[in-house]
């Protein structure tokens, strides 16, 4: 499964924007992305939305398998 | 500070308070009083949401000393509806939508009634520069000068004689 | 003109009925902010810093606490020690140490109008006074306020614990720059270089404020058992409670805060700046506290939009077809790290397809107050530039500014700046509306031009809670926990009457507190109508077939056998067949057939699509004067569906008229000594009704398919588009480009008599 990680969340955490890792839910990945950056995991849920497959979704519990690619991005405030 | 003893007519009825020299008439409406539909948006004249009618004449309350009330009448938000029937600028606000957040919505609705209480029929440059002294932040006026315009419309077709 | 009409099937949605809290507002009855009293209640006044930027030596409070009728004095070593904390507020985050310090200054003040300490007294004088005489050892240090002048590396620096996030590698070094954005793809500089034309610019403004009416204004009792309440006007009291909580290290389920009528917030009001302090005051004294800011407190120390400086490079081919786009924008953050440079760089050129792009945001401390959310926040002013250039790019090819645009907008499907892929969106049947609008082929008048400019915005959804009850006689209640700041509540009572098929005049609409109802995010995001209104139709919904199964059971029948309509439950098998059931008659006999009829709806909505909206504006310039005058204005936009009309065009004309005053006269202006010289109504002139036109709205609806009824957000859009709408208009009714706003007399009068 392709992980594509928007800015700044690339540079802050990463130093790539893309990875590649097999996960079973979002819970999963964002342990798995906190293994990796340390500290990620908090920032996650403040910070981090995900698209799956191209789709937003709200719901970290949803099963991956057969996905393809997961979006990292921004969550963007609003006023 | 010794207090100074007013004595007042507000929306008809006659009320006496006790003020510092100092303070403000809408200070008074709101906390001595108890009428808090009179708002303070600035506190400087510029926002109008604190505008009620003294002696017929349309004031920034914010500006006006309570002591200058002795013997006179006030008019504030809270007696522009006769009872429990709504005057037509305040039906027309709501048939417009002409509040959204609704907090300076006391200040427009006394000024309009002031301006047709004067000017039956208003064209809509003269309801927009009388209501020139009050900010609105939500409607973008549009909403508001409309229906000024239809409570105006209202308002002479009532007194049209039968 | 409220007379309900049948559309697309709907009975209520799309009517215009009078809001459930409409009569309470235009006679004064509704509370406020400052119109809440508690019994015993204190007045506090909050000492502010006078200088921009300094260190705190020492605070000597004894001759504040020594006046007569002062029973609290607090500073900001009255908060507890805090971790780093990064918290969710609204659809941003804050680190829970800086919301703190924003309310009070622990070592360092850094704006004017920071926080210093605060005063509860018996009365507004004695606390003010009290204020007065607390002493406050100030080491002055150099401030910066200009965005390239923070970046400098000799700049002041704001926080020594602030690195760059979004650079690699990871800097060693604390700096004002508290973040960076880049996103981007393809070759920009070799599609530049072969473009038929590229125009450039930097365009530029300052901070403009939300404006909102009313001042900040809160009522806090901290009790000895540690259990509080707060009484507040805000765009969200579970967020109140939340920061309150986190700030004050005690449980959320110790601060219960009841929501007041909110009088406007734009986004200003999703965060605390009085609650602690006055909990604090509160605790200290053992009575209810009211603290209140005034306008000037307001201009000085709530959160201004950011200004900008915007570094912008497009080209296109000769066909119009925009082949690259560069944009570079510095934002202010203000005192505190912000996050608008994402949203900047990801609407910045989202709306076009343009195979190459470059896109910079940088975030800039510096010694104003910290930047919050308006409208939009972060759109409107790269919006500007963008718009602006592609303008200029449509005058150099001799192309209709409309026809350029729709050439190149974005469709259902194509990737956004994200990559994730645009869902259904209206934007060419906005682009189309505009161009079959009467106004755009309207004849123009000596010295007036027309600008167009088209925008969007992602809009939100996220958490909500809300539930619907049935009275005893069937009269329905539908409860939220979010702040009604447009006429939500018709929105939400539209929306349930239309699941239950009863009148609109039979549900009624409350915000309950923290303590009655579940956790709902704030008001913000355009996000109320889509994501509560999904709830509550989930809840409407529960309810619904609560009553079929109810009336199944009082028939003895099969609840498949029932079906709903009308408002009443219909037997369609069984030896009932034929009958039905009235809601009233169901619920009078609901505790005898299972118990009262409720249901509660928790989500977290997804589905939301962003809003696209396209503005018409026509000018007139007096070139004696360099005023420019707003004659014609026309504000076009998706709006997915209407819920209530009159509302959603409230919201396009609300947000247009916003925009005019951001393009035309609003702009926060610090003289060389740091200190905001216009911290008022009069020097910061928002538009007043003989300033603008009637706002001509036209609703296009691409219905939304992830909500019930079509709903897109609504609130945020219209305000991105008019800064360059207006400045386009100008640029073509004098022939000039101006690339700072506001575009006053002074500056179109300088900019038209270039000779001086």
């Amino acid at each position: 499964m392709r992980i594509v990680i928007m800015p700044p969340f690339d540079r802050e955490f990463f130093g790539t924007d893309r990875l590649d890792l097999a996960a079973t839910n979002l819970f999963d990945l964002v342990g798995q992305l906190d293994a990796l950056a340390p500290g990620f995991a908090t920032i996650a849920q403040v910070r981090a939305t995900f698209a799956i497959d191209g789709v937003v979704t709200h719901d970290w519990a949803s099963p991956l398998a057969n996905v393809t690619e997961v979006i990292l991005l921004p969550r963007v405030g609003g006023g | 500070m010794n207090k100074l003893h007013i004595s007042t007519i507000i929306n008809g009825d006659a009320q006496e308070f006790l003020c510092d020299p100092t303070a403000t008439l809408l200070d008074v409406l709101r906390d001595g009083i108890g009428l808090t539909g009179t708002k303070e948006g600035c506190a400087s004249g510029d926002c109008g949401a604190c505008t009620v009618v003294l002696d017929g004449q349309m004031v920034c309350s914010c500006l006006v000393l309570a002591a200058e009330a002795q013997g006179r009448t006030v008019a504030t938000i809270e007696g522009v509806a006769e009872g429990a029937m709504l005057h037509p600028v305040q039906r027309q606000f709501l048939e417009h939508g002409a509040l959204q957040c609704g907090f300076c919505t006391p200040g427009f609705i006394v000024a309009a009634k002031a301006l047709l209480d004067r000017n039956p029929n208003p064209t809509e440059t003269e309801i927009r520069y009388w209501l020139a002294g009050n900010l609105c932040r939500c409607t973008g006026y549009d909403k508001i000068v409309r229906a000024v315009m239809d409570a105006a419309a209202e308002l002479r077709q009532e007194r049209m004689p039968a | 003109m409220n007379a309900p009409q049948k559309q697309d099937g709907f009975q209520v949605v799309g009517t215009r009925p009078v809001r459930p809290d409409g009569v309470d507002k235009v006679t004064g009855k509704a509370l406020y902010g400052t119109d809440f009293k508690a019994p015993g209640m204190l007045q506090g006044a909050v000492l502010r810093s006078p200088h921009p930027h300094a260190r705190i030596r020492a605070i000597d409070t004894r001759k504040a606490e020594a006046l007569p009728g002062v029973k609290a004095v607090v500073t900001g070593r009255d908060f507890p020690s805090l971790q780093s904390l990064i918290m969710a507020v609204g659809e941003s985050a804050s680190d829970i140490v800086h919301v703190a310090r924003n309310c009070l200054a622990l070592d360092k003040v850094l704006y004017e109008g920071h926080a210093v300490a605060a005063v509860a007294a018996t009365s507004p004088e004695i606390a003010r006074e009290a204020a007065a005489l607390i002493e406050v050892d100030y080491e002055v240090l150099p401030h910066v306020l200009g965005l390239e002048e923070a970046l400098a590396d000799d700049a002041p620096l704001l926080h020594d614990d602030v690195f760059t996030k979004g650079v690699s590698p990871r800097p060693d070094k604390p700096s004002n720059a508290s973040m960076r954005v880049e996103m981007g793809k393809g070759d920009v500089d070799a599609a530049l270089a072969g473009a038929a034309v590229v125009v450039s610019g930097r365009y530029t403004m300052e901070p403009v404020h939300q404006g909102y009416i009313e001042p900040h204004a809160c009522v806090a009792s901290w009790n000895a058992d540690g259990q509080a309440q707060i009484w507040c006007s805000s765009q969200g009291h579970f967020a109140i409670r939340s920061l309150t909580a986190s700030t004050l290290g005690i449980p959320q389920a110790d601060i219960r805060v009841t929501p007041l009528e909110i009088g406007g917030g734009f986004g200003g009001k999703t965060t605390v700046y009085l609650e602690p302090v006055a909990m604090l005051l509160s605790r200290k004294a053992g009575r209810p506290v009211r603290l209140a800011m005034s306008r000037e407190d307001v201009f000085r120390a709530s959160g201004p939009a950011p200004g900008a400086v915007i570094d912008v490079r497009i080209g296109a081919d000769a066909d119009g077809m925009l082949v690259a786009a560069e944009v570079d924008f510095k934002y202010h953050s203000g005192a505190y790290p912000a996050i608008t440079a994402h949203s900047g760089v990801s609407s910045a050129v989202g709306h076009y397809r343009i195979a190459n792009t470059r896109l910079i945001g940088w975030e800039v401390l510096c010694n104003r107050p910290a930047t919050k959310a308006y409208r939009a926040p972060g759109a409107p002013q790269v919006n500007f530039a963008v718009e602006s250039a592609i303008d200029e790019i449509a005058g150099k090819l001799g192309m209709d500014p409309l026809e350029l645009r729709l050439k190149n907008a974005v469709a259902p499907g194509d990737p956004q700046t994200s990559g994730v892929p645009f869902g259904m969106i209206g934007w060419i049947e906005c682009l189309e509306a505009a161009r079959a609008h009467p106004h755009w082929s309207a004849p123009l008048g000596p010295n007036q031009g027309r600008g167009v400019a088209g925008g969007y915005w992602g809009n939100y959804g996220g958490p909500s809670t809300a539930s619907v009850s049935l009275g005893e006689d069937g009269s329905v209640l539908v409860t939220t926990g979010s702040p009604d700041i447009g006429g939500s509540r018709a929105a939400m009572a539209i929306m349930a009457a239309e699941v239950l098929e009863v009148p609109y005049e039979k549900v009624r609409c409350t915000i309950a507190d923290t303590a009655s109802i579940g956790f709902s995010m704030v008001t913000g995001g355009s996000r109320v109508t889509f994501a509560t209104g999904k709830a509550v139709v989930d809840a409407a919904n529960m309810v619904k077939d609560t009553l079929r199964e109810r009336a199944a059971r009082m028939w003895g029948v099969a609840a498949a056998d029932v079906e709903w309509r009308d408002g009443a439950a219909h037997c369609t098998g069984g030896d009932k067949a034929g009958e039905s059931m009235a809601i009233g008659t169901i619920a009078a006999r609901a505790i005898f057939a299972g118990g009262p009829v409720s249901a509660e709806a928790a989500i977290n909505a997804a589905g939301w699509l962003p809003g696209f909206g396209v503005h018409i504006c026509d000018t007139e310039v007096d070139a004696e004067t360099g005023q420019v005058r707003v004659v014609r204005y026309t504000a076009i936009q998706d709006v997915g569906r209407a819920i209530h009309p009159d509302y959603v065009e409230g919201q396009m004309q609300g947000g247009a008229v916003q925009g005019i005053g951001w393009a035309l006269n609003e702009t926060y202006i610090y003289n060389a000594q740091g200190k905001l010289d216009n911290p008022g109504f009069l020097d910061y002139r928002m538009p007043v009704a003989s300033d603008v036109p009637m706002i001509d709205t036209v609703m296009v609806e691409v219905p939304n398919p992830d909500h019930p009824f079509g709903v897109k957000g609504v609130g945020e859009v219209p305000i991105v588009p008019p800064l360059a709408a207006v400045a386009n208009a100008v640029a073509r009714a004098t022939g000039v480009r101006m690339h700072d706003l506001p575009l006053s007399p002074d500056r179109v009068y300088a900019a038209l008599h270039p000779e001086g």
